[in-house]
């Protein structure tokens, strides 16, 4: 190569790096709230050029989704999976969106005076999708068939398990649940281990739904491609990583659905500029689109949703090991989380502060904060009083995930506590599968988590990671008063009383501090205002069948 | 070309050897890490007992090398590749088929794209030696390269996607549609330095060449000289060699692009099972992609063996 | 990625017994071209700035405010300041210094010191070691390398850490792991491990040609050993191979790395990687106000690894293509 060769090369290089650095900032960086401005100019002529087709009720509904890992509601046990089979399955039983029992394929059932036993009476027109006849056998199929070791779910035994005999089928030794009596085709008994009044809540998840036998045994390893469920929506079509469409089952027990058509697009890509392109008609907000979208000036705001959700990300601590072995060690860490400051500035307020264990929305519930205020003055006492005063152990936080980046609001609540206390916390971080491996053999003094409602009863969260011999217990926590009122609180048959109870569990777990209760959930969402009657309930539930798109 | 059929012969035998170590490789590495796929996706369940009986269920619980015994059982006499532990609807063929045909689409059109562009600005370049043409064309193609695809896809969101809008952010809806134009240009801009300085070195030694100089005697235009007769002789050659080892670039390529842009293909896939544990899948991919990429190899020395002589017997001295 | 780049064509095919000087001619030929020496003082400066991260950085990669949120460019910090009120521009210097670690590691153990070894061993000894040495290389060049990079990385971490910190304690040396080594030996060991294939088929290739010449005859029939041979005979003669497949490795390397950070298996926040700071900056939020968080990073990386491919080809230039 010639001297002249590479001294052009070298130019060109030279001018290259300018011009996109200046195309960068010029382009990229240029009067941010003038060009997001106009942006959903893009959608709403492409909307409004198409004027109400046909009758305002049979509207397409086009969302944004993932694709579900299984539509087997026995084997689902995650959120992605389950907004699907919400949809096209059903239970004895629902929620409706105030988090309120309502009858589903059961219309009413009895209970017995000593809280043991319900009497199911099913709805006489309740028809699998196929048109068959939902029958007392098939909630009887289904709930052993979830069971039974060899269908390999999970989270049966922990749903079901309340039944008699249950525990039985789960561990192989039955094939038939004992307490479960078929009277009639439409009337059926369970008899239950103890007076639970959280039982019902149960029978709402999908590994209670009812599933078809004749389709299952057609087809036992393949029949979820075209499930036949009992639900208001049938799986019309699902194309991996494509498309997801679930069109209406007009002869459902309920009434046929308003919305006959629900598209989701599984194919990725960014959700808010397909939105703004009129490509969907809502989609959830991420983190980094919701300064533009909280911004009153912006067009986007006046469609923009918030709602609580039932979960709670909090900072767990191993009570067991040092220096967590001290309450007052882990009090001064609570203390010195500026919770208020992380979601202003890193979380863009896309959480609320927790204020407590229980999120708003469950039972028992109260709008007081029983958490512990910032207070790095106090948080010093504290901790010059506790037994590691002097001799601090170096102190490892563990964050599930893997990113090239820890999560920022780690980050910011770690620097909190150098601030504040002069301790140095590691973070370490773990892909899930290494998250989970270690926190269940207990290696990590401490860790950051969250914990998602799976029905609304304070039991759901309080006792099942309070309770000192519970499963989930991953804090180790133990306290003989809280045992006994967890205990006490499981058969009490009064629902004022009851949620006393758990409010003062509740008091006393934050004050113990195993948990630093941090953020609760909300779901931040875009609605075109042509979509009506959609919501966005707490937990996942059946909810399209009366939303209205009149684009 | 007796022994080059030795050599085939050889290189083909060799190919069960090199699956049976790499599938029990990833088979142990996979199984031996920490976490499984049954704790991964039961997520913040814990039930100690539930987990033994769905691991027995699946045999999770033997010895690696027994479990590794049976997979290799079911998969020769059965062609059964095993169930993943992620999407229980489908089996593993139906499952990575249709991302394997969406990165395989991708991956052609960058493979055109690349030589559309490469091999005639290659041409050009050689064409105009000594001019400022050549380092320009070069050069630019080199700064690009430089580039890596992490940096290249988010800067063209922004610009295309979200300011301009006149594309969209992501996705992937099939072959015709725009989707397709930013990871085509991401995919392909690291490989058209490559193509075009290939394309660039064969030409001047077709230039030198007898025939060329014949043509140009003739009083042939030099569009046609080109066209007819460097173009041909210097195209054959570089696509040859290109397409095999493009293969390796475009499969990683195609992992960050794809996990950008949210691109349902192979790429994002294989790296969301690792992390789930999804052991049956990860094989698969494995085992797919290691015998492609023997193949290429394969035919990539083939075509050096063939082409080399000439090729480097031509290359300019300087 | 690196582990299966093209390697650049073997060079010289009948080697003059001066090898030595040769070499030295190259290089002297290397420093001649302009570009080359723009490409050296580009890559010294960025190394430099690696090397010296602690002085040259005004600040901590990890020190956070967050009042300074998203402050822009100012005095105080050149490059603005990240969501956590961050300095973007020490964060970029400590950046490099993962950079050049891993770089020079790597090159050192990946791409001379496994292919150099291994490959004379194939080439020279034949027989077993050459074939088991070239079947695993086939093996390992056969596989998909970012995948099974990050599959080795995903599973081998936590053992990895728990042994590093074994070591940390045997030491007394708690920087050991803070300063983030533990993750620079894990990357650079499986960037190593798919890396030395490509240097060793050549370099064997060329000692077998090498080993039936001349020059080698007579050395042996003076009573030379083979390790003698080897070093005084062998290597200076390959010496240039090295050079130009290390060289044209080191691009690969680099964004080998940054990928794999981007990606959560490479380097262990809070130490930056440019992996990191492109991952950060790649956000929309950040990419639509504060471009200059993902800007500088990348024209760092495209610069360098640009420089990086220059040098490459220019040592190739001069090596390969003798005075003709």
């Amino acid at each position: 190569m010639s001297n002249k060769l590479t001294l052009a090369i070298a130019g060109i290089a030279a001018v290259l790096i300018i011009i996109l650095a200046v195309v960068l900032i010029v382009v990229v960086g240029g009067s941010g709230g003038k060009s997001t401005a106009s942006a959903p100019q893009g959608g709403t002529p492409a909307a409004a050029a198409k004027p109400t087709v046909g009758p305002a009720a049979s509207g397409e509904l086009r969302l944004r989704g993932t694709d579900p890992l299984v539509l087997d509601p026995a084997l689902a046990q995650d959120a992605g999976s389950a907004v699907y089979i919400a949809e096209i399955f059903s239970g004895l039983v629902r929620l409706d969106k105030d988090l309120k029992i309502q009858p589903d394929l059961a219309q009413s059932w009895d209970v017995s005076p000593d809280h043991l036993t319900y009497t199911f009476h099913l709805n006489p027109k309740a028809t699998f999708q196929d048109g068959r006849p939902v029958t007392t056998a098939d909630v009887k199929y289904s709930w052993e068939r979830a069971l039974n070791p060899n269908t390999g779910s999970v989270t049966a035994e922990n749903f079901l398990g309340d039944i008699v005999g249950a525990r039985d089928v789960a561990r192989g030794n039955a094939t038939e649940i004992s307490g479960l009596k078929i009277i009639d085709d439409l009337t059926l008994s369970v008899t239950i281990d103890a007076p639970k009044p959280y039982f019902l809540y149960k029978l709402m998840y999908p590994t209670a739904f009812i599933v078809s036998q004749a389709q299952i045994k057609a087809n036992p390893k393949r029949w979820t491609q075209q499930p036949i469920g009992t639900g208001p929506y049938k799986l019309a079509k699902w194309s991996l990583g494509n498309q997801l469409v679930l069109t209406a089952y007009d002869n459902y027990y309920l009434g046929a659905p308003t919305l006959k058509t629900i598209t989701y697009d599984l194919s990725g890509g960014s959700a808010l500029v397909a939105y703004q392109q009129g490509d969907i008609d809502v989609t959830g907000v991420a983190l980094d689109d919701l300064g533009t979208v909280q911004d009153p000036t912006n067009p986007l705001h006046k469609e923009f949703v918030q709602a609580p959700s039932q979960s709670i990300d909090y900072i767990g601590f191993n009570t067991n090991t040092p220096p967590f072995d001290d309450p007052k060690v882990r009090q001064a860490l609570a203390m010195t989380v500026d919770r208020k400051k992380i979601d202003q500035v890193v979380l863009k307020n896309s959480v609320a502060v927790a204020n407590g264990i229980l999120p708003p929305g469950v039972p028992g519930y109260t709008p007081a904060d029983k958490t512990y205020p910032y207070d790095p003055q106090k948080a010093k006492q504290l901790l010059a009083q506790s037994k590691y005063a002097n001799k601090m152990p170096s102190i490892t936080l563990a964050e599930s995930g893997a990113g090239a980046s820890v999560d920022n609001a780690t980050q910011a609540i770690v620097q909190n506590w150098k601030d504040a206390l002069g301790i140095d916390v590691k973070i370490q971080q773990a892909e899930d599968a290494t998250f989970f491996s270690d926190l269940d053999a207990g290696r990590y003094q401490m860790f950051e988590i969250g914990w998602i409602m799976d029905y609304p009863d304070p039991e759901d969260v309080l006792d099942i990671l309070f309770y000192s011999t519970s499963k989930q217990n991953s804090t180790l926590y133990n306290n003989p008063q809280v045992d006994a009122k967890l205990l006490a609180a499981r058969t009490e048959q009064d629902p004022q009383k009851r949620l006393a109870i758990y409010q003062d569990v509740e008091k006393q777990i934050v004050q113990d501090a195993p948990w630093i209760p941090l953020f609760f959930g909300q779901t931040n969402a875009l609605v075109k205002p042509y979509v009506k009657n959609y919501t966005f309930p707490p937990l996942i539930i059946e909810r399209f069948r009366d939303v209205q798109v009149n684009r | 070309m007796d022994g080059l059929a030795g050599y085939i012969l050889r290189r083909l035998l060799f190919l069960p050897v090199t699956l049976l170590v790499v599938s029990f490789a990833t088979f142990y590495i996979t199984r031996w890490g920490p976490g499984d796929p049954v704790r991964v996706y039961s997520g913040q369940y814990n039930d100690p007992e539930a987990f033994a009986r769905v691991r027995h269920k699946y045999g999770l619980d033997k010895p690696i090398i027994e479990q590794y015994g049976i997979y290799v059982k079911d998969l020769l006499l059965h062609g059964d590749f095993g169930e993943s532990f992620k999407y229980r609807d489908r089996s593993i063929p139906g499952i990575i088929g249709p991302k394997i045909w969406v990165s395989v689409r991708l991956g052609l059109y960058a493979f055109i794209l690349t030589f559309l562009i490469g091999i005639p600005a290659g041409i050009f370049a050689a064409v105009k030696q000594g001019s400022w043409l050549d380092p320009l064309i070069i050069g630019v193609f080199l700064f690009f390269q430089s580039i890596p695809v992490l940096v290249m896809v988010p800067v063209m969101v922004i610009i295309f996607a979200a300011r301009l809008q006149w594309l969209p952010a992501g996705g992937f809806h099939g072959l015709f549609s725009t989707t397709m134009i930013i990871p085509t240009i991401a995919l392909s801009l690291g490989g058209i330095a490559g193509v075009a300085r290939l394309a660039r070195a064969t030409t001047l030694g077709t230039l030198g060449e007898d025939f060329v100089r014949t043509a140009r005697a003739k009083g042939l235009p030099e569009l046609t000289v080109i066209s007819r007769h460097i173009a041909r002789n210097s195209v054959v050659p570089v696509m040859t060699t290109v397409i095999g080892l493009s293969l390796v670039g475009l499969l990683e390529g195609a992992l960050f692009t794809e996990t950008l842009l949210g691109i349902p293909g192979i790429g994002a896939f294989v790296f969301d099972s690792v992390k789930g544990r999804d052991y049956n899948v990860i094989l698969a991919i494995v085992l797919i992609v290691t015998t492609a990429f023997v193949l290429a190899n394969l035919v990539v020395d083939l075509a050096l063996i063939v082409i080399d002589p000439r090729v480097r017997s031509q290359r300019p001295g300087a | 990625m690196s582990a299966t780049a093209t390697t650049a064509t073997p060079g010289p095919s009948t080697a003059p017994p001066h090898g030595e000087s040769l070499t030295r001619r190259s290089l002297r030929r290397l420093l001649r071209k302009r570009l080359a020496v723009i490409c050296i003082v580009a890559i010294g400066v960025f190394f430099f700035v690696g090397i010296f991260a602690n002085f040259v950085a005004p600040e901590s990669y990890s020190h956070q405010n967050l009042d300074l949120s998203f402050n822009g460019p100012s005095l105080h910090h050149p490059f603005g300041t990240d969501i956590l009120g961050r300095d973007v521009f020490s964060r970029n210097v400590y950046a490099a210094r993962t950079t050049v670690i891993v770089t020079a590691a790597t090159v050192l153990s990946g791409f001379v010191l496994l292919p150099v070894t291994l490959g004379m061993l194939a080439g020279y000894r034949r027989g077993f070691a050459d074939a088991l040495i070239m079947r695993a290389g086939e093996i390992l060049a056969s596989l998909p390398g970012l995948p099974m990079l990050v599959l080795i990385n995903v599973t081998l971490r936590p053992r990895w850490d728990r042994w590093m910190q074994h070591i940390a304690n045997g030491i007394h040396w708690d920087g050991f792991i803070n300063e983030g080594f533990a993750d620079y030996f894990l990357i650079f060991g499986v960037l190593s491990l798919f890396g030395w294939v490509g240097g060793a088929r050549i370099i064997r290739s060329q000692v077998l040609t090498l080993r039936n010449s001349e020059f080698i005859t007579a050395a042996r029939a003076s009573g030379a050993g083979t390790p003698r041979i080897l070093y005084q005979h062998i290597l200076p003669n390959i010496m240039p191979l090295i050079i130009v497949s290390a060289s044209a490795a080191l691009g690969g390397i680099a964004t080998a790395e940054i990928g794999l950070t981007f990606l959560g298996v490479g380097v262990q926040p809070p130490h930056p990687s440019f992996g990191s700071l492109i991952s950060d900056g790649a956000s929309r939020i950040v990419l639509q106000h504060h471009p200059e968080v993902l800007l500088v990073p990348a024209v760092i990386v495209a610069a360098l690894i640009f420089s990086f491919n220059l040098l490459g080809d220019a040592l190739n230039d001069v090596f390969t293509s003798r005075a003709a």
